[in-house]
């Protein structure tokens, strides 16, 4: 690890966001293959039909499980909104979309970080509760069930959409971003692009972690 | 497709035999269940994943008070636009080359979708195999040139089957021949259905029986309208972030800052 870099995330963080990412990324690859006939081959891959929707049934079960923890570690940071500069961010589309001469800046989530969450907290939920009425139709109305499929077919579009997106952010879109997820540490010139506001405030409340630097030698990473 | 053929009942002569009950039971080895007595000669209450076809016993009061006794063969209406086929994620329902809505057991994984996609209630589902099941037709029958095991049981010309003009000429007959309230069903919905009835009275009269049956909108919306919109959705989504890192580029850290950072971006 090179020094001077800056703890972005802890350990818990991490093992949270690798339990929701990869349970919903089986569960997106798991349900396409019963959505479009073209790639019922998915199904081959476990064994057959009925096996793929065992793996997404159950996958399900620990995506619920991995979601909830998601919401309640991250509810208070990436959840709320705080205006007004929340609202001019989303105003210059945060500097991605077309030129703006100075970007309002963030603090640890910017508002686009905080819609996606959002989109993943909202929709995943509504995801577990249609996906386990498609479970057990049996014990439901039929109106309901039939809208519960809808409400599962759209939370797909929006998510799988959505997945796209944070792709390619974290891969070619914001180079630097993805050890966050890894290792934990980032890059000051990163933060400071990224994440100005989270910076200072760090370095004002004194919670800043430096790799290397003896002051802020950290026991807890 | 080979030949389209309809099956058509005439209600008109229907005598609830049950014939064509035990026919079926007998042809596709179907076992029987236990039932109860509720009042009625139906037996059982309901289609059941055993039970692919049934006699319907209505009690109906008709105008001036006079009571009527209606019966209904029930059983699956093979639909052109067949929901239950719009649903199936395994193909394991699907369309014969007689126009019928078969069923490739061996593919049904049970996932009951078929059965909030009916809008007749046919496909029933069988908990021990994790299978749904439904009539069809007698298929094995049908691609040896033999009718139906109901129709060639029943002994009062209530069931036939044959090419779909056909019967469809001979359904607008007996209808003109009866009268009064009596009407063709299955032929403007649903792209015509190859089951068709000869009601004796209107269609509203007949427990169980829609009116105007359809694929629910919500099916419509989440075949036609979400499952293309999925792939659309995320293609936009690819192609636009590849327009985006070839316009706009990568939002990456200033230069100046990697001396400090030791960032290698």
């Amino acid at each position: 690890m090179k020094k001077g870099m800056i703890k972005a995330t802890g350990p818990m963080e991490r093992v949270v966001h690798w339990c929701v990412a990869l349970s919903c990324l089986l569960l997106c690859i798991t349900g396409m293959g019963m959505m479009y006939h073209s790639l019922n081959f998915i199904g081959t891959l476990v064994g057959g039909m009925g096996n793929l929707k065992l793996v997404h049934n159950f996958g399900g079960i620990f995506f619920a499980v991995s979601l909830v923890c998601t919401i309640l570690m991250w509810w208070k940071e990436a959840g709320v909104f705080s205006f007004p500069e929340d609202a001019e961010w989303i105003k210059a589309a945060g500097g991605y979309l077309w030129h703006v001469d100075k970007v309002p800046e963030v603090g640890k989530y910017n508002p686009g970080q905080k819609m996606f969450f959002l989109a993943v907290a909202l929709f995943g939920a509504g995801m577990v509760v249609s996906g386990f009425i498609m479970w057990f139709p049996l014990g439901f109305a039929v109106k309901l069930v039939r809208l519960m499929y809808v409400l599962h077919a759209l939370g797909f579009v929006v998510i799988f959409a959505f997945f796209f997106v944070h792709l390619y952010l974290v891969t070619i879109g914001a180079p630097g971003s993805a050890p966050a997820m890894f290792t934990g540490w980032v890059s000051r010139a990163w933060v400071k692009k990224q994440h100005p506001k989270w910076l200072k405030e760090m370095e004002k409340d004194g919670t800043l972690v430096v790799y290397g630097d003896e002051k802020s030698s950290c026991k807890r990473c | 497709m080979k030949q389209e053929l309809v099956k058509l009942i005439d209600l008109s002569r229907c005598t609830a035999c049950r014939g064509c009950q035990v026919a079926c039971k007998q042809w596709n080895e179907l076992p029987g269940s236990k039932t109860y007595n509720f009042g009625s000669y139906q037996n059982p209450p309901d289609l059941q994943w055993n039970t692919w076809t049934l006699i319907r016993f209505q009690e109906h009061e008709g105008r001036g008070g006079t009571l009527k006794w209606l019966f209904r063969k029930d059983g699956c209406m093979h639909c052109t636009d067949a929901g239950c086929i719009k649903v199936c994620p395994t193909e394991a329902l699907y369309h014969t080359e007689f126009g019928s809505v078969s069923l490739h057991v061996d593919k049904c994984i049970g996932c009951k979708e078929c059965i909030a996609a009916c809008p007749f209630g046919v496909p029933k589902y069988d908990e021990t195999a994790n299978k749904i099941y439904k009539c069809d037709l007698c298929y094995t029958r049908l691609k040896g040139n033999q009718p139906p095991a109901c129709v060639l049981s029943c002994p009062t010309g209530t069931l036939q089957i044959g090419a779909k003009d056909a019967m469809l000429k001979k359904a607008d007959q007996r209808v003109k021949e009866l009268g009064g309230d009596a009407s063709v069903y299955g032929d403007k919905f649903v792209d015509g259905t190859h089951v068709i009835y000869v009601l004796t009275e209107k269609a509203e009269v007949y427990d169980n029986l829609p009116e105007d049956p359809k694929i629910p909108l919500s099916i419509t919306l989440w075949k036609d309208v979400l499952k293309p919109a999925g792939l659309l959705a995320a293609g936009g989504v690819v192609a636009g972030a590849f327009l985006h890192y070839i316009t706009k580029g990568p939002k990456t850290p200033d230069e100046e800052a990697t001396s400090e950072g030791g960032n290698e971006i």
